[in-house]
């Protein structure tokens, strides 16, 4: 048997290595057609104020410079998109968790919501003026009623044998329904300051680097979780073949109550981040997000028969379609063109997977006929096989 | 000239060059066998000719014309059916809706359900099935519902008809019901192409046999030339002896499972047994006896069981897999592509899946420890395979078994309980499972090893005990055996 060790690299081996192609495509795509913009000129006075940059022009008049910038590649929009991918991004890993084991969480979305509004609702109270513990009793409370409700959903799939669509199906009108009951639809602000400069801190001017920083944070935990861990491990084979789980000792129905546990608390996760960015939740958050989260999932590889998927094909996958999103307004097509695009990328996505599927197998055939057959035999004559009844 | 021929057929899979060069001819009115080890490509060449696969070189030829099956679709308008346990039908559609799937009688576009039945009726009524054409596939017997295939396949006027490993569910009488039609068929001048491991059975329904190995073609001959001996010969390329099992020389130590009155309703009532440490008890009967039950009730997956399990004297608490595996049970089931392997996964994940704990520490997985250990295992057992990172759903049945065994014995056990060890495994690999079970059993283990091949029972177990219809009709010691005194039991 030849060593595993020795591993020469593949992209049946490194799958999001295509995802990343797609995202360096898109990107020079995006950069040499999206042309350029003209922005104001901003600088830093040695107080560290940000101000206009005027300049004097051929009449002698002080007029605000401008400065061209590409559309695309320019730190602002950049950021901008990596702000409005990380929301989809962190609840596409916690998806990507259920959609292993062969689940569904139609309820994310909804979930997304009550957190946010129950979180709002403990934040509202203390004002503007709110401290740091107040801020810390918000993000508590937002996480954990996310956490809670996403457990909900495992607990009752797993209790009920009912399939994980009807129930999340059933727990999205609920939760969101939920929320709707608790704020009578107005939408809850007045968050205590530090909390929203903490959400919305900057390392510079306009880099608003806290989403991201959270993003890449649950990406790499929620890696580390499925490819490292022994529990990451089941999750897979919970996916790949339940009842050979069950056989092997695995508890099928934790491993389940985790994942849709797991899905419940990166929403809360993204919930923190909304409430903080937009200063406010109500009942209509995230309207719908359930399914770009399941696109993103499957954009970056997930199966929904279970047993493939990881948290950095969910990242890249999320990364992918705000790209394209944000790129038919960079490329001035009119927003509403922007579902069916994206529509279009997920069944691509999914096409392309079975196309690089078969490739992979095709070449696995093509290297077995060029190695001579191993001669598969037993090398004890001694044993028996005649039956001695006969 | 042959009725139905192949020439220099050659088909190649991930990792396996599953037929080589292989030439048959089929005669009209005739039961020709495929006869080899698992992997040696009969099952293959059957799936070729029904347009399940297509061949990669070659032809095939029907009455001397070149056809070319490209899917099962195609195989049957060419009168070439495939009857195979894994093609059921609609479970939840009728037997009368399954048979004439391909074309309802309709009338202006509704569905005619009388002319339905009347027409399914006919099609069971000519090979002579007593089946209720009303009844849900799913409710039929693994026998009833080949029936309906069959009929199915005479039906479309299958001309070939190809049997794949038929019997491997049946119980004794499906099969003689079976056997008796498949004689009917030959009356009707149809060919059949009969692929299966069993020797009884060849001898007993071909009248030509093609032995197979590793791909290529061995040899074609008419049962009166051939033997047993000559079949096995062929099959293995080697000559095989007869070898008393180890274990049977040494005296059991202690008591390791002790089974009291084990009941779970509808499946089995009163059972009890022992095993001892360093013996393997068999435990024999028919299909739906419920000897996998009482396996699967041990290994704690059943949670209506009762009654009472000891192990060493401990009293086990049953309905839990864990508290099982605690008690170090482990079990290698029956159906090793429903609950032995996740075929998705590679070897390696599936040798470690059940004491992935055990190769962890915080949590987190010891990648050099579960490579390290589970290559030396995979060694020990002899898994032929490209790497530990090959995924278990495209190894011979053999490697796929000898993962599923691995996977026990990661960590040591003192009672290994195997549902059909050797089933859809090649001679060369079951050879090699007897002589690891003999080995594990003389170092201490106590085995407990379901079979319905009679002779593995009775050459490699210290006592068997039989089940019949949910009940212990017996135990038998091993200066008592015979294959008679154990079909008495059985039936």
């Amino acid at each position: 048997m030849s060593s595993p060790k020795k591993s020469n690299f593949s992209f049946s081996k490194f799958p999001e290595g295509g995802l990343i192609l797609v995202i360096i495509a898109l990107g020079l795509l995006l950069a040499i057609f999206g042309g350029s913009v003209q922005l104001p000129k901003f600088e830093t006075t040695p107080q560290g104020k940000r101000v206009r940059v005027f300049e004097t022009n051929a009449s002698g008049q002080k007029v605000p410079a401008f400065e061209t910038v590409n559309k695309f590649f320019n730190a602002r929009t950049i950021v901008q998109i990596a702000k409005d991918t990380s929301f989809f991004a962190i609840m596409a890993v916690g998806m990507t968790f259920v959609i292993i084991t062969g689940g569904i969480d139609l309820s994310i979305g909804a979930i997304y919501a009550l957190a946010s509004v129950y979180g709002a609702l403990v934040l509202s109270p203390y004002g503007p003026s709110g401290g740091a513990g107040a801020t810390a009793l918000g993000i508590l409370v937002t996480i954990g009623v996310g956490t809670l409700l996403g457990f909900l959903n495992g607990a009752m799939i797993t209790a009920f044998r009912v399939h994980p669509f009807i129930i999340t199906l059933g727990t999205m009108a609920i939760y969101r329904g939920i929320a709707f009951v608790q704020t009578g639809g107005q939408s809850i602000g007045g968050f205590p300051e530090g909390f929203r400069q903490f959400v919305r801190w900057e390392l510079l001017p306009d880099l608003s680097l806290v989403p991201l920083i959270v993003m890449i944070i649950v990406t790499v935990v929620g890696g580390i979780f499925l490819s490292q861990l022994s529990i990451g491990r089941k999750i897979y084979a919970v996916g790949g073949n339940e009842i050979a789980s069950r056989y092997s000792g695995i508890r099928v129905g934790s491993v389940k109550l985790l994942t849709y546990t797991v899905s419940g608390l990166v929403a809360g996760i993204a919930s923190v981040l909304s409430l903080g960015y937009y200063g406010a939740g109500s009942s209509g958050d995230g309207q719908g997000y359930e399914l770009n989260v399941i696109a993103a999932a499957v954009v970056g590889g997930a199966s929904l028969v279970g047993g493939k998927g990881t948290a950095l094909g969910a990242f890249l996958g999320a990364v992918i379609l705000q790209m394209i999103s944000n790129g038919l307004v960079i490329l001035n097509i009119p927003q509403n063109y922007s579902q069916i695009v994206i529509g279009a990328v997920v069944i691509l996505a999914v096409l392309l997977d079975q196309f690089n599927a078969t490739m992979a197998k095709r070449r696995l055939l093509a290297k077995a006929s060029s190695i001579k057959k191993e001669v598969v035999r037993s090398t004890d004559p001694s044993v028996s096989l005649r039956p001695k009844t006969t | 000239m042959a009725f139905l021929s192949v020439e220099h057929i050659s088909k190649t899979f991930p990792g396996v060059r599953a037929l080589d060069d292989v030439s048959v001819n089929f005669e009209k009115a005739s039961v020709h066998a495929l006869m080899g080890e698992n992997g040696a490509g009969k099952s293959t060449l059957g799936k070729i000719i029904a347009g399940v696969y297509t061949a990669d070189q070659g032809v095939i030829k029907i009455e001397g014309k070149e056809v070319k099956p490209t899917d099962p679709r195609s195989a049957q308008a060419l009168g070439i059916a495939l009857v195979h346990q894994e093609l059921a039908f609609c479970p939840n559609m009728t037997v009368a809706e399954n048979l004439l799937l391909g074309g309802f009688p309709t009338n202006a576009g509704f569905m005619d359900w009388g002319k339905l039945r009347e027409k399914a009726r006919a099609l069971l009524h000519e090979i002579g099935a007593d089946i209720d054409v009303d009844t849900p596939l799913a409710q039929l017997t693994t026998g009833q519902e080949q029936m309906v295939q069959i009929a199915g396949a005479v039906g479309v006027n299958a001309r070939i008809i190809i049997f794949d490993e038929p019997t491997s569910s049946l119980s004794t009488n499906e099969s003689e019901h079976l056997f008796e039609l498949m004689g009917r068929l030959k009356a009707r001048e149809v060919s059949m192409i009969y692929v299966s491991h069993r020797m009884d059975e060849i001898f007993q329904v071909c009248d030509t046999i093609t032995v197979l190995r590793d791909g290529k073609h061995v040899a074609t001959e008419s049962v009166a030339q051939t033997s047993r001996d000559r079949l096995i010969r062929q099959m293995v390329g080697r000559e095989v002896l007869m070898k008393r099992p180890k274990h049977l020389d040494q005296e059991p130590g202690e008591e390791i499972l002790r089974v009291e009155n084990l009941s779970s309703t509808g499946k089995f009532e009163n059972v009890s047994f022992n095993v001892r440490r360093g013996e393997i008890v068999g435990m024999g009967g028919l299909v739906g006896a419920g000897r996998t039950e009482v396996a699967t009730a041990i290994f704690g997956l059943d949670p209506r069981a009762t009654g009472n399990i000891y192990i060493k004297g401990q009293k086990l608490l049953l309905g839990k897999v864990n508290e099982s595996m605690r008690r170090r049970i482990a079990l290698l089931p029956e159906d090793r592509k429903r609950a032995g392997l996740v075929l998705g996964m590679s070897i390696m994940d599936n040798v470690s899946l059940a004491h992935i704990n055990h190769f962890s520490s915080m949590g987190f997985v010891d990648r050099g420890r579960e490579l390290s250990e589970v290559e030396k295992l995979t060694k020990r057992l002899r898994v032929k395979a490209p790497s530990l990172e090959t995924i278990t759903a495209g190894l011979s049945g053999g490697n796929q078994q000898k993962v599923a065994l691995a996977k026990w014995m990661v960590r040591d056990c003192d009672l290994l309980i195997v549902d059909e060890p050797t089933r859809g495994v090649d001679v060369g690999a079951k050879a090699e499972i007897y002589e690891l079970l003999d080995e594990v059993a003389c170092q201490g283990l106590a085995i407990l090893m379901i079979s319905s091949e009679l002779p593995e029972l009775l050459n490699l177990a210290r006592r068997v005990v039989v089940l019949r219809e949910g009940f212990v009709t017996g135990e038998l010691p091993h200066e008592k055996f015979s294959q008679e005194a154990v079909l008495e039991l059985m039936a």
